[in-house]
C-alpha cells in the first residue's frame, strides 16, 4: 500500500480519536441505563459505532460487542443504496432488521442516524440492539424459512424530520408480543443518538473543522498500516482447519483454509458444510465476516481502537448457499450455533503458526428464555444468558463461565426471579467440565429451574456443544458436553417448551477445551483443582496422573 | 463548647503523608502538620502528630473537643489483598456466585485479561438449605441441620470473618439472622457480616460482594481501629474517634467497625467535602472537583453544595482504569471518577505512531525522569517542566531541584518517534494528558444532566493548578479556584463534614398510591434507625434531618435513577401531579425524554440520616497593599495554552501575593505544594481567605455561571 505522509499530526489526531471514543462510550453507556428489556439493560445485547460521511466504521463503545460494530458500517451502506445521502435531511433516522443487510437474524435491528453539520452529512450513529421480540414463533430452533421467525423491516425511515413515523412504529409494535419493551428499548436509542448528534456537532464546533474527512482517513490508514505491518512479521503460509458442530438435526463443518501472504490474510470457507433447511442455525454473511476478522484483530491488534482500516487487509470469501453464507430466506435465528464455532476455527486454524496467541474453544453461549402471563408476575418476557467455561491458553487455565467470543452480561437470578414465575434452585460450576490439559479448560455450570407459575409458561432454550464438545487443542481434552434434562427427561429437540408449575428443568452448560497435554500439567495445579472441586480425585488420578 | 476543651483535630492518612490539621474552633485559627505514614503501625504517625499539634497550640486531650478520622487502611487492604481468612455462608446452590460473577469481559479485545479473583476462595464457601422467593416468601423452610455443618466447618478453616448472603435477603432477612444468630453463639469470636445489614439491596452477586468484603476487611479495621483509640486515649483524648465513611459523613468508629467497607473512600470523600467548603466560602456551589496528584486525577461534581453520588463502587480492580475488571459494592460513596493521569504518568508511543500518555505510572519511586532518581521515561512533570511551568529550583518549595537535561534526554526518544521537537513533544504529553482528563470528566458531567459551562474547576493536588486552565477552558468552564492551602485539603474536609449515615432498602413495586404508605414504613423503620445512629454519634434529636430518595425508573426497565423524595409523608402526596413530574423532570435532565405513558416502579428506598455540619470559620486575610506586583519573582519563558506559542511570562509567589490583588495571564503563580498555569485570556485575583479565582476573559457573553 502506498502511503502519504500523514495529514494530522499524531497528537492532534490521538487527542480527537479519543473524543470520538469518548461520544461513543457515553452512548452505550446511556443505552443500558434508559432501555427497557433485560436483554438490552442487564445482559448489554446491543452495539454502538460511529461512522464517517461515507458509513466507513470509525469507533466504537470500548464495551459493545465486536461483530455488531463490524456489521454496522454494512448495514449503513445498505441504507444509503436505497436512501442516498442527499435524500436525508437532519431529524431522519433509520432502521432495519433484515437478516441478510443487517446482523442476521430478526431480533437485531439496526438504527442509524445521520450526523448533520453545516448542511451536510459528516457522521453516522449506529446502534444494534437485540429486541426482546419481533414476533413469529416462539421458539429458537425449529424453522422452515425466516418468515416463520417474525416481522422483517427492509430499511425504511423510523424518524422523519424529528417526527416518529407513525405506521413503522405501529408496525413493530402491533407484531411483537411485548411493544413496550420493544418500543421502550427503540425510543431509549433514538434519545442517545440525538445526544450522539448534539456532541459531534460540539467537537467539530471545538476544533473549527467542517467534517472528520481527514480525521476518518488518517485513523483508518493508520490502522491499517499497523494491523498489514502485524501480519507482515508472520511468515507466509496456508493451513486448513475445520470444526464440527452438534447442528440441530444434524451436525455441521465448517472448514476454513487461512492463507497468510505478504501484509495480507484470506479466509475461504470452501467445503463447509450447506444451509439446512429445517433448522435455523444458518448464517448470513455479515455473521462469517464480523466473526471472522474479529479473532484476528485480538490477536494482531488488540489495543488498536476498532475502525474499518482494520479489516482492510482481511479477505473473507463464503460459497453462497453454505451454512456460512445462507441465502435469503434460510431460517436464521440461531445463527450463534454456527458463530460461536469460528472463533476456535480460526484460533484452530492459526494453532501451527501463533500459539502464544491462539485459545482452545469455550463452551460458549446457552441461553433460556420465559414467555407467559401470570397474575402475580404479569406479563412476562426474561432472558437469561448464561456461558460455559472458555478454553485454556498458553497463558492460563480457561476461566469460569464467561461472554466468550461475543461480550455480555447474564440476568441476576433476583432480577429473572422478579419478572418470572420460575426459581434458579441452582447455579454452579460442574466438577471436571473443564477440559483436562497442561491449561485447563474453565468449568461448565449447571442451573437448576422450577416453574412456580399458576398457568404453564413457554421455555425455549437454545443448547450448544451436546454432540460436538469443545475441542482440545495441542494435545488437551475435550470439554464436558452441554446436557438439558426436563422432568429427569433428556431434551434432545428444543422447540419451544411448556413449563408447568412444579416442573423442574436441568441445564448443565458445556466446559472450555483443554490446552496440551495433561499429563504435563503441575501435579500442584491439579492438587489445588482438586481442593477447589474443580477436578474429581478419580479425574485426578486417570487422566493427570496425580494422586490426591 | 467549653474554654478547654476548644480544638478540633483531625487526620487523614494516606498512602505516603499522614497530613494533620487542628482548628481552634474560637478563633478559627489552623495549625497544620505532615508526616510520613507509618504502614506497619498507622498510630505511630497519629500519635506523633498529636504530640506535635497539642505542644504547638500549648493544649492537651482535654482541650480537644472532637477527633476525626479519614483512612486508605481499607482501600489498601483489598488493593493488596491483605484481609482475613473469610467465609461465605450462602443459599444452596449459588456458592459460585463468587466466580461467575456476572459473566462479561471487561476487554473484549484482550482475550488474555483475566477476570478478578474473589476474596474468599472456593473452599472456604458453604451452603444452607433454604429459600425464598422474590415475595420473600419461605420457598424452601431453612434447614439447621446444613447450617450446623456450615458453622462446624468454617470453625474448623479457622476462619476469622464470615459473610452471609441468602437470595431474597433484601425483601426478608429472617433467613439471615436466623443464621447470623447461629454463628455467633457458636463461634463468639468470629467476625459476621450479613448481606441484608451490609447492602439490603436487589442483585444477588452485588450484594453478595459487598458482605463479602465487609467481612474481609472487618477483623483488620476493628483491631486498628481499637488500636487507635486505646492510643489516642493515652494520648489524653478522652472522647469518641469519628470516621470519615465514602459518602461524606461522618460516623463513630463503633459504627465504622460494623461497616468497614463503607470507609473504602474515606479519604477522597473528605477532600470533596473539603471542595463543597472552599465552595461555599467563595459562594460557589456548582463546582467540579479536580485533584490530581502522581498517579491519578479525580474528578467530582458538585451541584447546588451536593456531591455526586453513586451507589456501586468496584474495588480492587485488576485493571486500575478499566471498568468492570473489579469487585462490585453496593455501597453509598461519593462519585469521583479516577484518570490515569497524574505527574508521574508515563509517555509512550503506540504501534500507530500516536502518542499516549499514561496510565502506567513511574510512581513516587523512581519517578519522573527530572527528579534524577534513575527513572528514564518521559513523564507528564517532565513534560511540564520542559514547558516551562515548573521551577527547577522551587519544586516542592525548594526541597527538590528538578534536572531539565534528563527530561530532555527521557523526551528525545520520544519526539524522535513521532517525528517533533522535544518542545513538542513535550506540548503534546500535556495536551494529551489533558484531553484524557478533559474527555472523561465531559462525559462524566454530561451524564448527570448538567452543563459545564455554569460550573467552576475547583483545582488541587500537587498537579491540578498545572493542568487546570487548560481543563476548565477546554470544558467552557468560565474559570477555575486554586484555594488556598491545598496541601492538606482532605484533613481540613474532614472538619467541615456532618455526622451522616446512608441507609437502603430494596422495596421494588410498581408504583401506585397504596404503595406510598408502605413506603412510608420502610422509610420510618431506616429513620428510626438513622436516629439510633446519628444520637450515638452525639447529635441531638432537634438537630437531626431525613433525607429520602428512591431509585425508581418506567416499569420495566434495566435501570433505575435515584430521585430526591421531598414530601416528609409520602402517602399525602399524589402520584400523577407530585411523583411523576418530579421524575420526568429528574429523568429529562439526564437523557432528554421521559416516556410518560408507562407506569413507574420503584426498586430501592434511600434515606441520609444527617446531623448539623459544623461551622468553621477562618479568619480572612487583611487587604494588602501594593498589589500584585509585591509577589512578581520574574519571568520566563513557557508554553502558553491558549495561545500555542511560548512566551516570557511573569511569575508570582502565591504566599506574597496580597489579599484583594489582580493580574493578567499569561502567568505562573508558584507555592510550595503546586504551580498554578494560568492562559493568556485570563484574569487572576487573589479574594479575602487568599483563593486564587481565575475567570476567562474571552468566553462568550451568555456563558457563565
Amino acid at each position: 500500500m502506498s502511503r502519504t505522509a500523514p495529514r494530522i499530526d499524531p497528537i492532534t489526531l490521538e487527542v480527537q480519536w479519543q473524543r470520538l471514543i469518548s461520544i461513543a462510550d457515553e452512548i452505550d453507556n446511556a443505552t443500558i441505563r434508559t432501555s427497557f428489556s433485560t436483554i438490552v439493560g442487564e445482559s448489554h445485547d446491543f452495539g454502538c459505532a460511529m461512522m464517517d460521511q461515507d458509513a466507513n466504521g470509525l469507533c466504537q463503545a470500548q464495551w459493545s460487542p465486536p461483530q455488531f460494530c463490524t456489521m454496522l458500517p454494512i448495514t449503513t451502506k445498505h441504507m444509503l443504496a436505497r436512501y442516498p445521502k442527499e435524500t436525508l435531511r437532519p431529524g431522519d433516522i433509520l432502521i432495519t432488521n433484515d437478516p441478510w443487510l443487517g446482523s442476521t437474524h430478526l431480533p437485531d435491528y439496526n438504527v442509524v442516524t445521520p450526523v448533520f453539520h453545516k448542511g451536510k452529512i459528516v457522521a453516522f450513529v449506529g446502534t444494534v440492539a437485540h429486541v426482546q421480540d419481533v414476533g413469529g414463533h416462539r421458539g429458537d430452533l425449529e424453522a422452515v424459512d425466516m418468515f416463520q421467525e417474525g416481522t422483517r423491516v427492509m430499511p425504511t425511515f423510523f424518524y422523519r424530520d424529528d417526527r416518529p413515523v407513525e405506521i413503522v412504529h405501529e408496525m413493530i409494535a402491533a407484531n411483537c408480543r411485548v411493544p413496550d419493551l420493544v418500543m421502550g428499548d427503540l425510543n431509549a436509542i433514538v434519545g442517545t443518538h440525538r445526544v450522539a448528534v448534539r456532541r459531534i456537532q460540539e467537537f467539530l464546533e471545538d476544533y473549527g473543522l467542517d467534517d472528520i474527512r481527514l480525521l476518518s482517513t488518517e485513523i483508518m490508514d493508520r490502522s491499517e498500516t499497523a494491523l498489514r505491518a502485524a501480519i507482515a512479521a508472520l511468515p507466509d503460509g496456508e493451513n486448513t482447519h475445520e470444526v464440527t458442530g452438534d447442528g440441530y438435526f444434524e451436525p455441521f463443518t465448517l472448514r476454513v483454509k487461512i492463507t497468510i501472504r505478504g501484509d495480507e490474510m484470506f479466509f475461504d470457507y470452501a467445503g463447509t458444510s450447506p444451509q439446512v433447511r429445517n433448522a435455523a442455525i444458518n448464517a448470513a454473511f455479515n455473521m462469517t465476516y464480523s466473526t471472522t476478522v474479529y479473532p484476528i484483530k485480538c490477536m494482531l491488534a488488540p489495543r488498536i481502537p476498532n475502525n474499518d482500516g482494520l479489516v482492510r487487509p482481511l479477505h473473507v470469501t463464503a460459497p453462497e448457499g453454505c451454512i456460512a453464507n445462507a441465502r435469503f430466506p434460510a431460517p436464521v435465528k440461531a445463527r450463534a450455533k454456527v458463530m460461536k464455532h469460528i472463533p476456535p476455527l480460526i484460533f484452530g486454524g492459526l494453532a501451527p503458526l501463533l500459539a502464544g496467541e491462539v485459545i482452545a474453544p469455550a463452551g460458549g453461549i446457552f441461553p433460556f428464555r420465559f414467555y407467559g402471563d401470570d397474575p402475580r408476575y404479569g406479563n412476562f418476557a426474561t432472558s437469561v444468558l448464561p456461558h460455559g467455561g472458555t478454553g485454556a491458553m498458553r497463558g492460563a487455565d480457561g476461566w469460569p463461565p464467561v461472554a466468550y467470543p461475543h461480550n455480555s452480561f447474564i440476568t441476576p437470578t433476583e432480577i429473572m426471579e422478579l419478572r418470572t414465575p420460575v426459581l434458579m434452585l441452582r447455579k454452579q460450576m460442574i466438577p471436571d467440565s473443564g477440559g483436562p490439559g497442561w491449561r485447563r479448560g474453565g468449568p461448565g455450570q449447571e442451573f437448576v429451574l422450577r416453574c412456580i407459575a399458576e398457568e404453564p409458561i413457554t421455555i425455549t432454550i437454545r443448547p450448544d456443544l451436546m454432540k460436538f464438545a469443545a475441542p482440545g487443542i495441542l494435545g488437551g481434552h475435550d470439554g464436558r458436553r452441554g446436557e438439558v434434562f426436563l422432568n429427569g427427561q433428556r431434551v434432545e429437540r428444543f422447540p419451544p417448551l411448556e413449563f408447568a408449575a412444579g416442573d423442574e428443568c436441568v441445564v448443565r452448560v458445556p466446559g472450555g477445551a483443554g490446552y496440551g497435554d495433561p499429563k504435563t500439567r503441575e501435579p500442584e495445579r491439579v492438587r489445588r483443582d482438586v481442593e477447589l472441586g474443580y477436578v474429581s480425585k478419580e479425574a485426578a488420578k486417570q487422566i493427570y496422573g496425580v494422586e490426591v | 463548647m467549653s474554654a478547654q476543651s476548644r480544638y478540633r483535630f483531625a487526620f487523614d492518612i494516606g498512602g505516603t503523608f499522614t497530613d494533620f490539621v487542628l482548628l481552634d474552633a474560637q478563633t478559627g485559627r489552623l495549625e497544620t502538620y505532615k508526616t510520613l505514614t507509618t504502614p506497619q503501625e498507622p498510630s505511630k504517625a497519629v500519635m506523633e502528630g498529636w504530640n506535635v499539634l497539642l505542644n504547638r497550640v500549648a493544649t492537651n486531650g482535654d482541650g480537644v473537643e472532637t477527633a476525626i478520622h479519614a483512612t486508605t487502611l481499607v482501600t489498601n487492604a483489598l488493593i493488596e489483598r491483605k484481609g482475613a481468612k473469610t467465609a461465605l455462608i450462602t443459599t444452596e446452590g449459588f456458592k459460585d456466585t463468587l466466580d461467575t460473577q456476572r459473566e462479561m469481559r471487561y476487554d473484549i479485545y484482550d482475550l488474555h485479561s483475566p477476570p478478578v479473583d474473589p476474596l474468599i476462595p472456593r473452599t472456604l464457601r458453604w451452603e444452607v438449605r433454604e429459600r425464598l422467593n422474590n415475595f420473600g416468601e419461605v420457598f424452601l423452610e431453612f434447614d439447621d441441620a446444613s447450617l450446623e455443618r456450615a458453622i462446624a466447618a468454617v470453625g474448623a478453616s479457622g476462619a476469622e470473618a464470615v459473610a452471609i448472603c441468602f437470595l431474597h435477603s433484601y425483601i426478608n432477612p429472617a433467613h439471615e439472622n436466623r443464621a447470623a444468630a447461629h454463628v455467633t453463639k457458636a463461634l463468639p469470636k468470629i467476625n459476621v457480616s450479613v448481606s441484608s445489614e451490609i447492602a439490603p439491596e436487589i442483585r444477588e452477586y452485588e450484594r453478595m460482594s459487598t458482605a463479602v468484603a465487609n467481612a474481609y476487611v472487618q477483623p483488620m479495621a476493628s483491631r486498628y481501629l481499637g488500636q487507635l483509640v486505646a492510643d489516642l486515649k493515652s494520648g489524653g483524648y478522652k472522647r469518641r474517634l469519628y470516621l470519615m465513611l465514602s459518602a461524606g459523613g461522618i460516623t463513630t468508629a463503633e459504627t465504622a467497625a460494623r461497616f468497614p467497607i463503607r470507609m473504602v473512600e474515606s479519604g477522597p470523600a473528605a477532600g470533596v467535602i473539603a471542595t463543597v467548603f472552599y465552595g461555599e466560602r467563595l459562594g460557589v456551589k456548582d463546582i467540579v472537583a479536580f485533584d490530581m496528584g502522581g498517579t491519578t486525577a479525580k474528578m467530582c461534581l458538585i451541584k447546588g453544595g451536593q456531591p455526586s453520588m453513586a451507589y456501586t463502587f468496584e474495588i480492587a480492580r485488576v485493571h486500575r482504569f478499566k471498568r468492570g475488571s473489579g469487585l462490585p459494592v453496593r455501597i453509598p460513596a461519593i462519585e469521583l471518577i479516577e484518570i490515569g493521569a497524574g505527574g508521574g504518568s508515563i509517555a509512550w508511543v503506540d504501534e500507530m505512531g500516536l502518542l499516549k500518555v499514561g496510565p502506567e505510572s513511574s510512581g513516587a519511586s523512581p519517578g519522573p525522569a527530572c527528579y534524577g532518581l534513575g527513572g528514564t521515561k518521559p513523564t507528564v512533570t517532565d513534560a511540564n517542566l520542559l514547558l516551562g511551568y515548573l521551577n527547577p529550583g522551587y519544586f516542592l518549595g525548594g526541597r527538590m531541584q528538578l534536572d531539565q537535561t534528563k527530561a530532555e534526554e527521557a523526551t528525545k526518544p520520544l519526539a524522535d518517534a513521532l517525528g517533533l521537537s522535544v518542545a513538542d513533544a513535550a506540548r503534546g504529553i500535556y495536551q494529551i494528558v489533558n484531553e484524557n482528563m478533559i474527555s472523561a470528566t465531559r462525559v462524566h458531567i454530561a451524564e448527570r444532566g448538567e452543563d459545564p459551562r455554569r460550573l467552576m474547576l475547583l483545582a488541587f493536588g500537587g498537579a491540578g493548578p498545572v493542568h487546570a486552565d487548560a481543563i476548565a477552558r477546554a470544558l467552557k468552564m468560565p474559570g477555575y479556584i486554586c484555594p488556598a492551602g491545598a496541601g492538606v485539603t482532605s484533613a481540613l474536609g474532614l472538619l467541615t463534614a456532618p455526622a451522616a449515615f446512608d441507609f437502603a432498602q430494596t422495596f421494588a413495586a410498581r408504583l401506585s398510591q397504596d404503595k406510598l404508605a408502605e413506603m412510608d414504613k420502610v422509610f420510618e423503620a431506616l429513620e428510626k434507625e438513622g436516629r439510633e445512629r446519628l444520637s450515638e454519634a452525639g447529635v441531638p434529636a432537634s438537630e437531626m434531618r431525613f433525607e429520602r430518595g428512591t431509585d425508581i425508573r418506567h416499569r420495566g426497565q434495566g435501570h433505575e435513577i435515584v430521585v430526591d423524595l421531598p414530601w416528609p409523608k409520602l402517602a399525602a402526596i399524589d402520584i400523577v401531579n407530585d411523583l411523576r413530574p418530579h421524575f420526568y423532570e429528574r429523568y429529562e435532565a439526564i437523557y432528554g425524554h421521559a416516556h410518560k405513558h408507562l407506569d413507574l416502579e420503584i426498586m430501592t428506598c434511600r434515606l441520609r440520616a444527617i446531623g448539623p455540619r459544623p461551622t468553621v470559620t477562618l479568619p480572612q486575610a487583611p487587604t494588602g497593599e501594593g498589589g500584585a506586583k509585591v509577589a512578581h519573582k520574574g519571568k520566563r519563558s513557557a508554553y502558553i495554552p491558549d495561545r500555542g506559542t511560548f512566551a516570557e511570562v511573569d511569575v508570582y509567589d502565591r504566599a506574597l501575593l496580597p489579599a484583594g490583588s489582580e493580574f493578567h495571564g499569561p502567568a505562573i503563580v508558584e507555592e510550595k505544594d503546586s504551580t498554578a498555569v494560568i492562559g493568556a485570556n485570563a484574569i487572576a485575583r487573589v479574594d479575602d481567605k487568599l483563593n486564587l479565582v481565575i475567570k476567562f476573559t474571552d468566553i462568550p457573553a451568555d456563558a457563565g455561571a
